[in-house]
């Protein structure tokens, strides 16, 4: 043990077994202590005083006691679960609330499954076109679900009769309109435009239509990166992972921020607090 | 031949303080039983005797040890779970999961026990940075390729863990009986009761309220997830999620695409040392 070669930090200390090919290759190996312990220590040490300086300076917040007889408008779940209520605004909540949450998180757990080339591991983004790929598919997705979510918004019923009394629609025309001044009570979006106007039975309207534009985005990314970017199974899968991210960062961000009173789109400053 | 830092070392044995006379006391050598890790064998022994640090390999790649490779999000996301726990019991001191003291035991923890504020407000903001932090975990694993085999069923074990984690933080955020937490699970158990088909969500929906609407035995209901079921089935999970890393060969380190695919199992054993 007291051959200086052996000494601690620097130096390999271990040979590394002759690389077999697509083995995974060992570089040199360092000792855990202290070239894990003390990144580990930091980390712990640096994340527990900044935890600590905002539990000092920010309040949890701690609003009046639960009231069944006072409902806030509008009433939000916690932030994390904000993208799954902003897709309810637009579809029966049980593909919302259930499907697709529970199809999601199975089709995450299934990836290595299908993508079984060890190849690409441990580096990120795998190949060359990875980040492209990752980039290209996250703004994909962005453009369409900002772009369907501000159609399903302003995409609106015309009102006929204004009371201007109750500052409600008191009767709205079977016609939709494109617009920014939609009013209270009246219908809007694809959903309510496929009943009303078209007549379509409701498991269309909320299921088998929302379903459909939710399978088509990803397919067609599917399709795009193939093609475009001669992707491979790794690269699809960076791909389809990247559009459940922006999904789930655009959707969470526009429920967070975006969605005030009645949940209709606002800006994040004209967010108001909806309970005391 | 001696190195200068075994001369060092020797020299340090023989000085004589009072650190050093309490690392010679029978009680130091029963509870560290190698001297300090400053020799290849000491750091060899250091992980291996001890409890916590076993959990590492003796040594490992040094690929592994780069921040920018895993940012340290899965070992920050098992700090956040150690910080909750301990703030966790703090509050369970003082908190009463009953309509409507829980409410009331809260203004107390926050206006009448020492420290009772600042025990609240981390535990809420390492809650938030333990949902963000694991979620950020998956998505490191994700694009640095590192769920490929051998490590399918670690990464299907971490997607259950985040689903966890996620219902962890939800069943918490009703405990404070406030108009914040009474109606964000109102809309979350609206969302259960909507599993398909209606007699199951209807199952679900009433197994979830303990009733048929958030109330009393709710509270309980989610207390009792909160501070034993969904912690113990994390421990549980997060104890294989480890023991996996390891025994899928440790971390994952790159496998580049210049070299043919091996067809072989992997034979790699991270838990050997």
């Amino acid at each position: 043990m007291s051959n200086p070669a052996n000494h601690p930090g620097n130096k390999p200390t271990l040979n590394p077994t002759p690389a077999k090919p697509g083995a995974e290759r060992k570089s040199d190996l360092v000792f855990v202590w202290p070239h894990l312990v003390t990144i580990e220590a930091i980390a712990a040490l640096v994340t527990l005083v900044m935890l600590s300086l905002v539990a000092t300076f920010v309040n949890a917040p701690l609003l009046g006691i639960a009231n069944p007889e006072v409902t806030p408008n509008p009433a939000k779940a916690p932030w994390y679960f904000l993208g799954l209520q902003e897709l309810l605004l637009h579809m029966h909540p049980s593909l919302a609330g259930v499907i697709v949450p529970t199809v999601v998180l199975l089709l995450l757990a299934a990836i290595p499954y299908y993508d079984r080339d060890k190849r690409g591991t441990g580096i990120w983004f795998s190949t060359k076109k990875g980040l492209p790929i990752a980039i290209f598919s996250a703004v994909y997705t962005a453009i369409w679900e900002i772009g369907l979510i501000l159609f399903d918004e302003y995409f609106y019923q015309k009102c006929v009769t204004f009371d201007t009394a109750a500052g409600t629609c008191a009767e709205t025309s079977t016609a939709f309109t494109f617009g920014f001044n939609r009013y209270e009570g009246a219908a809007h979006g694809i959903g309510p435009w496929l009943k009303i106007s078209l007549g379509a039975p409701a498991w269309v309207a909320e299921i088998l239509v929302p379903s459909l534009i939710m399978l088509f985005i990803p397919a067609w990314l599917w399709r795009i990166v193939h093609k475009r970017y001669q992707a491979d199974k790794r690269e699809l899968m960076i791909a389809m992972f990247s559009f459940f991210l922006a999904s789930f960062i655009v959707l969470t961000i526009i429920g967070t921020a975006f969605r005030g009173h009645s949940m209709a789109l606002v800006w994040p400053w004209q967010l108001t607090h909806p309970v005391e | 031949m001696l190195t200068l830092h075994q001369v060092r070392s020797a020299e340090v044995r023989r000085s004589v303080g009072l650190w050093d006379s309490i690392r010679q006391t029978t009680l130091w050598k029963s509870i560290y039983r190698n001297e300090y890790p400053d020799t290849p064998r000491n750091r060899v022994l250091v992980i291996m005797n001890s409890v916590v640090l076993h959990l590492h390999p003796v040594r490992v790649p040094r690929d592994q040890v780069r921040v920018t490779y895993t940012w340290g999000l899965g070992g920050l996301s098992l700090w956040m779970f150690l910080i909750l726990t301990v703030t966790g019991v703090w509050l369970m001191f003082y908190y009463v999961p009953a309509v409507p003291q829980a409410y009331y035991s809260i203004k107390d923890i926050q206006e009448n026990v020492i420290f009772g504020q600042f025990a609240r407000n981390l535990h809420r903001w390492a809650a938030h940075a333990m949902v963000i932090t694991v979620f950020l975990h998956m998505v490191r694993v994700f694009y640095t390729g590192s769920y490929k085999q051998p490590r399918e069923f670690n990464w299907a074990l971490g997607v259950v863990l985040l689903t966890v984690t996620w219902l962890l933080s939800f069943t918490g955020y009703l405990l404070p009986w406030d108009q914040l937490a009474y109606w964000a699970i109102t809309v979350g158990a609206a969302m259960a009761k909507a599993t398909p088909p209606p007699a199951l969500g209807e199952i679900a929906s009433r197994a979830l309220l303990a009733g048929f609407e958030v109330s009393g035995p709710t509270l309980v209901r989610w207390y009792t997830l909160h501070v034993i079921f969904l912690p113990l089935a994390a421990i549980a999970l997060m104890a294989t999620h480890f023991w996996r890393v390891r025994k899928d060969g440790g971390i994952s380190t790159p496998i580049p695409y210049d070299e043919p695919e091996a067809d072989e199992a992997s034979s790699a054993d991270g838990g050997a040392d």
